[in-house]
C-alpha cells in the first residue's frame, strides 16, 4: 500500500513527463496559458490576468533538427526548448514571454518566434543583463508596465493592484512550501529523497500555483508525519545550470555508495524559489522588482557594479553552511557560457572549505556509465576509500 | 579496346578512393580501397583495380579526372589526372547519369555528407555541405559496426528489428559514440542501440537538407546510403520518398568523367 | 593597379603608441576594460588616461604572435577556462597567467600592468566574465560594468537611454571615488565629442564601399577601424579618420581600389576573416571575389544612419551633425554617448534578430552584393555568431549563401580544410547565380 506521500510525489512526477496533458487540461478548464523559457518573466503579472504560466522545458530527446537553426555549440538546452517549438509541441499556449536572460535562451526564443509560428502571440521583456545596478529596478518597473499592458490587451480585461496582490500571495506561498518541503533534506534521515524534490519542484514551474499549493501542503503535512529513511553515507550538492532532467538526480541517489542529494542550485531547482516578493506594497511592479532582484542570482547577470562580486556565491557558501554537504557536483549544459566561467571562480572556494567536487557536463542524453563511475570516484575520494 | 574511348574517374575521398571506368554510357569496371596515408597510392591502386575489373589496361585509357575532397592532390604525372572536378559537380552530374530523373542528391560519405541540387544537364543550382560538428558520420557508423561485432550491413538489418527508441547525444560523433557505448554497457537491446546509430545519421544529414529545397526525384548516394535503416530514418524526417542509387559510392567517380564530355 | 594607402603607417603608431603608454605609463591610470563601452567618461578623470581594450588587444595579440597566442590560450586552459570559452578572453586571461603583455609594435613586455580600474559593459555572458575573472586574478581590481540592454532601435527607447545615462553618471561617481580625483566635465565632453565623431567618421569611410570598385577590401577595413577601438576619444584618433575619409573620397573620385579586381561583391558576417587565414582570402581573392562590406569591420566601430520604420540603412551620418550636438552639460553628453553606443550595429544586432536580418538585407541591397558569407565564430555567442545560422536559412534563397565555421584565435577549432572548400563552393555558387543558376 503506497503511503499519500508517494502517491503525492508519482503525481508530481506524473506531471514533469505530462507536461502537454497537463497544461492542456488546464486550457480545458478554460485557462489561457503562457509559456515561458527563463524565470526572469514575472509570472505573478502573467496569473494576475488569469493566465497559468507554463515553463518550457526539454524532451531529453535527440534534436538535430534545430542544427540548422540555431549554432551548433548553444547548449543542449536551448537546442531542446527551440526543438519542442520547432515540433509544434506548444502550439497550444495562447503565449510565448520570454524576459533577456542568456544568449542561448534567447536564440531558442528566437526559433519560436521566426520559425515556428509564435510571431504574433510573443513577448520580449526588456530585462536588466546586470541585475546588481542601482537603476536595474527602475527599468524593470518600466518594462513591467508595459508587460502589464500587453497583456491587458490580450486578455481585454485590465489587471488591478488587488488582482497583482493575489498574485504574489499565491506564489510566495508555493515559494515557502517549497522551501519547507527543502528542510526536509537538510536532515540526515529525511523522509523524501532529493530527486523526489526535484521532481515537485519542477512539477510546481508547469502547474496552476493554487493547485500546486494544496499538492504541496497535503505532501508536506504527511511527510512531517513520516519516519526519515534510512540515513545516507554521502552528501552531494549539486551547483550549476538549468537542468530539467531528472534521470541525473535518480543517478546520483542510485550509485553503487550509499548518497543523498541534498540540495540543487539550479534555475530549474532551488533558484526557481528561493526568495519573496515583498507583499503589501502600494506599488506592485515595483515589488515584483524587488523581489526578482533578490533572487539567488542568474550567472548570465551576476556582476556587482564596483567589485565584479558574483553575488551568488555568498548564496552557495549559506546552502554550504545549513545544507553540509560532503561533496559537490558542478552539473552544467556544454556550452553554457557563463557556468564554465563561474566555476573557474567557485572552485578554488569550495577548494578552501575543504569539500571535493567533480564536474558533469550535461548533453541531451545521461550517460548513466560515465556519470556514475565519475560520480562514484567523487564518492570514494569522499570516503577515502582506498584501491 | 582503342585508347582514348575509356575515360576513369577516381574520387579521392576521406575513408575510400574510388575508382570507374567507362566507355560512352557503359560502366566496365569499378573498385575502392581504403584511402590511407598515401593518397597518390590509393589513387594507383584502385585505378589499376577497377582497369583489371573492366578488363583493361591502364595505358587504355584516356583521361582521368579527379574528384573528391583530395582530388587536388592525386592530381599530377605519377598518376596522369588530366583534370579534376568539385566533388558536389561530380555528384551532380553522377547522379544524373545514374537516374535521369533526378533533381538532387544527398550524398552521405565517410566524413562530409551534402546535397546538391541540378537542372535537368547536371548544372549546378544550389548546394549544402555540412556543419563542422556533423563531420564524419560515416566514419563514426563504422566505427560503431566494428564496436558491435558487426559489418555495416549487419548493423543496418539489426537496427531494423528495434522496437524502442533510443536516443544518443547529438552534439557530434564522438559524443554520439560515447553514447552508444554508455547504452550498450547498462545492456540496452543491440537492436535498438543499432537503430540509434542509424537514425542519428539520418538525423544530422536531415537537418542539413532543410536548408535545400529538395527537388524530386530526390536520389542518395555515399557509402551510407546502403543503410536501409538510415534510409528509413531519412525518408521520414524529410518528408519524402528517396532512392538509392546503383553503385552509390560511385557516383562521384561516375560524376567526374560524366563532367568531362563522359556518356560520349 | 592597386592603390597603397598614405594613411596606413599612421593608423599602426596610433595603436602601438596607445598600448605603450597602458604598458610602459609610470604615472596616470591605467583603465582596462571593454571597447564596446563608452570610454569618454574615463577621459574626465585627466589628460594621463591610458586604456586597454580587452577585445582590441586580444585581437591584435592574435594577429601579431600567434605563437603567444597558442601559448596563452593552453595556460588560461591550464589555469581553468573552459575550451569552449572565448578564445578572446582565454588570451587576454593567458597573458595575465603568463604575467607578460604583447603590443603591436613587436614587443612583449614582461610584467603584467596592472590596471588602476576596469571600465566594461555587458555584451555577452562571457564578456562580462573575462572582467570579474582578470580583477579576481589581479588581487581585486576595482570594476564598473555598465548593462546597455541593446537590441534593435534601443537609443529610441527612453527607458533604455535613461537606464545607461543612470547607470554612466553613477560611474562617474565612482570613478572619483575609486581614483580620488575630481571628473573634469570639459575633458569628458571634449572626449565624447570626438569619441561620437571617430563612430561617425568610420560609418562614413565604410560607406564609400557602397561605390564600384569598392575602395576598401576586409583586409584594410580590418587593419583600420582598431584605433576607433582602442581609443577613439583623442583628437588625434579624430584627425586620423578625417584624414583617411578624406583619402578614400579621393579614392572613389578617381575609381581607384585597394583590390581593383572585383568580379563579385560579397558581405560578410563574421569576424576577421582574411588575418590568420590568408588562404581562404586567396581562394577569394582569385576569383576576383572581394568583401566590400562587413558588420564585423564596419559596426564594431561605426555609426550609419540605421533603423528608419524598421529598414535598416548602412547610408553615413554627416559628421558635421557631431560638430552640431548640443553638449552643454555633463547630461547631454552622457545621454549623446548613449545613443549612439545603442545605435552601433552590433548593440543593435546583438540582442534583436530581427535587427540583424534587417542589416543584411540593407547590407546586400545597398552594397550591390553577388554572394553573403556567413562565418560564425565558433568560441563567440555574440555578434559573430548569434543569429547566423538562422541568416543561412533566410538568405539561402536569395543570394547565394554559404556558412563555414571560423574562429577568432584559437586554430585548434578551425577547419581549415571545410572553410577552404565552402569557400570554394560558395565561389562556384556565385559563378552559377551569375550564369542562371544557383
Amino acid at each position: 500500500m503506497k503511503k499519500d506521500s508517494e502517491v503525492l510525489i508519482e503525481k508530481f512526477r506524473h506531471i514533469t513527463e505530462n507536461t502537454h496533458e497537463y497544461a492542456k487540461s488546464l486550457q480545458g478548464k478554460g485557462r489561457l496559458l503562457a509559456g515561458y523559457m527563463c524565470t526572469h518573466v514575472p509570472e505573478e503579472i502573467l496569473y494576475a490576468a488569469g493566465i497559468i504560466p507554463v515553463r518550457v522545458l526539454s524532451a531529453h530527446e535527440s534534436q538535430a533538427m534545430t542544427r540548422s537553426y540555431i549554432h551548433e555549440t548553444y547548449c543542449s538546452f536551448s537546442h531542446d526548448c527551440a526543438y519542442q517549438g520547432l515540433q509544434h509541441h506548444y502550439d497550444y499556449l495562447d503565449l510565448i514571454a520570454h524576459s533577456s536572460s542568456c544568449i542561448h535562451m534567447a536564440e531558442a526564443f528566437n526559433v519560436w518566434v521566426r520559425f515556428a509560428g509564435f510571431q504574433h502571440k510573443s513577448y520580449l521583456l526588456t530585462f536588466p543583463h546586470i541585475i546588481h545596478t542601482k537603476h536595474a529596478s527602475g527599468i524593470m518597473v518600466e518594462s513591467y508596465g508595459e508587460f502589464k499592458r500587453f497583456i491587458e490587451k490580450l486578455t481585454k480585461k485590465p489587471i488591478t493592484d488587488e488582482d497583482i496582490e493575489r498574485a504574489i500571495k499565491v506564489y510566495n506561498h508555493t515559494r515557502r512550501l517549497l522551501k519547507r518541503l527543502w528542510e526536509f533534506l537538510r536532515h540526515d534521515r529525511s523522509p523524501i529523497t532529493g530527486s523526489e524534490v526535484a521532481a515537485v519542484t519542477l512539477a510546481a514551474q508547469v502547474m496552476d500555483k493554487q493547485e500546486c499549493n494544496q499538492m504541496l501542503e497535503q505532501l508536506i503535512q504527511g511527510l512531517e508525519a513520516e519516519p526519515g529513511k534510512e540515513p545516507s553515507g554521502v552528501r552531494l550538492m549539486v551547483t550549476g545550470g538549468a537542468c530539467d532532467d531528472l534521470r541525473i538526480f535518480d543517478l546520483i541517489e542510485n550509485l553503487n555508495y550509499s548518497t543523498n542529494l541534498i540540495f540543487m542550485d539550479s534555475c530549474t531547482a532551488a533558484r526557481y524559489f528561493w526568495f519573496e516578493v515583498p507583499e503589501d506594497r502600494p506599488d506592485k511592479l515595483e515589488a515584483i522588482a524587488e523581489g526578482y532582484i533578490s533572487r539567488i542570482p542568474c550567472p548570465s547577470k551576476d556582476n556587482v557594479p564596483g567589485t565584479g562580486e558574483k553575488k551568488r556565491f555568498r548564496f552557495i557558501r549559506q546552502f554550504i553552511e545549513e545544507y553540509k554537504p560532503d561533496g559537490v557536483v558542478f552539473l552544467y549544459q556544454r556550452f553554457c557560457s557563463p557556468q564554465s566561467m563561474d566555476i573557474v571562480a567557485l572552485k578554488p572556494i569550495i577548494d578552501m572549505l575543504g569539500i571535493p567536487w567533480t564536474e558533469l557536463e550535461l548533453d541531451t542524453t545521461v550517460p548513466k556509465s560515465q556519470f556514475g563511475t565519475q560520480l562514484e570516484a567523487l564518492v570514494e575520494i569522499i570516503k577515502r576509500v582506498a584501491p | 579496346m582503342s585508347k582514348g574511348n575509356c575515360l576513369a574517374g577516381i574520387d579521392a575521398g576521406h575513408v575510400h578512393t574510388k575508382a570507374v571506368i567507362m566507355r560512352g554510357v557503359e560502366i566496365l569496371g569499378y573498385r575502392m580501397v581504403p584511402t590511407g596515408f598515401d593518397l597518390v597510392a590509393a589513387a594507383q591502386t584502385a585505378l589499376k583495380d577497377a582497369s583489371d575489373h573492366a578488363g583493361i589496361s591502364i595505358g587504355d585509357l584516356g583521361e582521368i579526372v579527379g574528384t573528391g575532397i583530395f582530388g587536388d592532390r592525386i592530381k599530377g604525372p605519377s598518376l596522369n589526372v588530366t583534370d579534376t572536378v568539385p566533388e558536389y559537380m561530380a555528384d551532380a552530374k553522377g547522379a544524373l547519369f545514374l537516374n535521369k530523373n533526378s533533381r538532387t542528391v544527398i550524398d552521405v560519405g565517410g566524413n562530409i555528407h551534402k546535397a546538391v541540387r541540378y537542372n535537368q544537364r547536371g548544372s549546378l543550382l544550389d548546394v549544402i555541405q555540412n556543419d563542422k560538428c556533423a563531420d564524419g558520420l560515416g566514419i563514426f557508423y563504422t566505427n560503431m559496426a566494428k564496436a558491435m561485432g558487426l559489418s555495416e550491413e549487419e548493423l543496418s538489418e539489426l537496427a531494423l528489428q528495434s522496437t524502442k527508441s533510443l536516443s544518443l547525444a547529438i552534439q557530434c560523433a564522438l559524443s554520439a559514440e560515447s553514447d552508444a557505448i554508455d547504452l550498450m554497457c547498462q545492456g540496452s537491446d543491440i537492436a535498438d542501440v543499432a537503430d540509434a546509430v542509424s537514425k542519428i545519421v539520418a538525423e544530422r544529414v536531415a537537418d542539413m537538407c532543410t536548408y535545400l529545397e529538395l527537388t524530386k526525384e530526390v536520389v542518395v548516394a555515399g557509402g551510407l546510403a546502403k543503410s536501409q535503416a538510415m534510409i528509413k530514418h531519412l525518408e521520414r524526417l524529410i518528408k519524402q520518398d528517396v532512392s538509392v542509387l546503383n553503385l552509390p559510392e560511385y557516383v562521384g567517380a561516375i560524376g567526374a568523367v560524366m563532367s568531362h564530355e563522359g556518356g560520349k | 593597379m592597386s592603390y597603397n594607402l598614405k594613411a596606413w603607417k599612421d593608423f599602426k603608431n596610433y595603436q602601438s603608441t596607445c598600448y605603450r603608454n597602458y604598458a610602459y605609463a609610470s604615472q596616470g591610470l591605467r583603465c582596462m576594460g571593454s571597447t564596446w563601452s563608452v570610454l569618454a567618461p574615463l577621459k574626465g578623470l585627466g589628460d594621463d588616461v591610458y586604456i586597454l581594450g580587452g577585445e582590441p588587444h586580444a585581437a591584435s595579440t592574435a594577429g601579431t604572435f600567434p605563437e603567444e597566442a597558442r601559448e596563452d590560450l593552453a595556460a588560461a586552459e591550464i589555469a581553468g577556462l573552459g575550451f569552449h570559452s572565448c578564445s578572446y578572453l582565454k588570451l587576454f586571461v593567458g597573458e595575465v597567467v603568463r604575467d607578460k603583455i604583447g603590443l603591436t609594435d613587436g614587443t612583449i613586455k614582461k610584467g603584467y600592468p596592472r590596471p588602476d580600474l576596469i571600465w566594461t559593459t555587458h555584451l555577452c555572458n562571457l564578456h562580462s566574465k573575462w572582467y570579474q575573472e582578470v580583477s579576481r586574478r589581479l588581487g581585486g581590481v576595482p570594476l564598473y560594468p555598465i548593462d546597455m540592454i541593446g537590441g534593435g532601435d534601443a537609443e529610441k527607447d527612453p527607458k533604455i537611454v535613461k537606464y545607461v545615462c543612470d547607470q554612466m553618471e553613477e560611474g562617474i561617481d565612482w570613478l572619483e571615488r575609486v581614483t580620488g580625483r575630481d571628473f573634469s566635465d570639459e575633458l569628458f565632453i571634449k572626449a565624447a565629442r570626438n569619441e561620437i565623431k571617430v563612430l561617425v567618421l568610420w560609418g562614413n569611410i565604410c560607406a564609400l564601399n557602397m561605390r564600384a570598385p569598392a575602395p576598401l577590401d576586409e583586409r584594410r577595413l580590418i587593419a583600420l577601424f582598431p584605433p576607433a577601438m582602442v581609443d577613439r576619444t583623442t583628437d588625434q584618433a579624430v584627425r586620423l579618420y578625417e584624414a583617411l575619409l578624406e583619402e578614400v573620397q579621393q579614392m572613389v573620385e578617381t575609381g581607384e581600389s585597394v583590390a581593383p579586381y572585383q568580379r563579385f561583391r560579397i558581405v560578410y558576417f563574421g569576424l576577421a576573416h582574411t588575418y590568420g587565414h590568408p588562404e581562404i582570402a586567396r581562394i577569394l581573392r582569385d576569383a576576383g571575389a572581394e568583401i566590400v562590406a562587413s558588420v564585423y569591420t564596419f559596426g564594431t566601430a561605426g555609426n550609419f544612419r540605421g533603423f528608419t520604420d524598421g529598414k535598416w540603412s548602412w547610408k553615413p551620418i554627416d559628421p558635421a551633425w557631431v560638430d552640431q550636438l548640443d553638449l552643454s552639460t555633463r547630461r547631454d553628453a552622457l545621454s549623446a554617448l548613449a545613443k549612439i553606443v545603442l545605435g552601433w550595429p552590433t548593440w543593435q544586432g546583438v540582442r534583436s534578430y530581427w535587427a540583424l536580418e534587417q542589416m543584411a538585407r540593407a547590407m546586400v541591397a545597398e552594397f550591390n552584393a553577388d554572394g553573403l558569407l556567413l562565418a560564425p565564430t565558433r568560441s563567440c555567442e555574440t555578434d559573430f555568431r548569434n543569429g547566423y545560422i538562422a541568416m543561412q536559412r533566410i538568405f539561402k534563397n536569395e543570394i547565394p549563401t554559404v556558412e563555414y565555421d571560423t574562429e577568432t584565435v584559437d586554430v585548434r577549432k578551425m577547419d581549415i580544410p571545410g572553410s577552404k572548400r565552402k569557400t570554394e563552393l560558395f565561389v562556384h555558387l556565385m559563378e552559377a547565380h551569375k550564369k542562371g543558376g544557383a
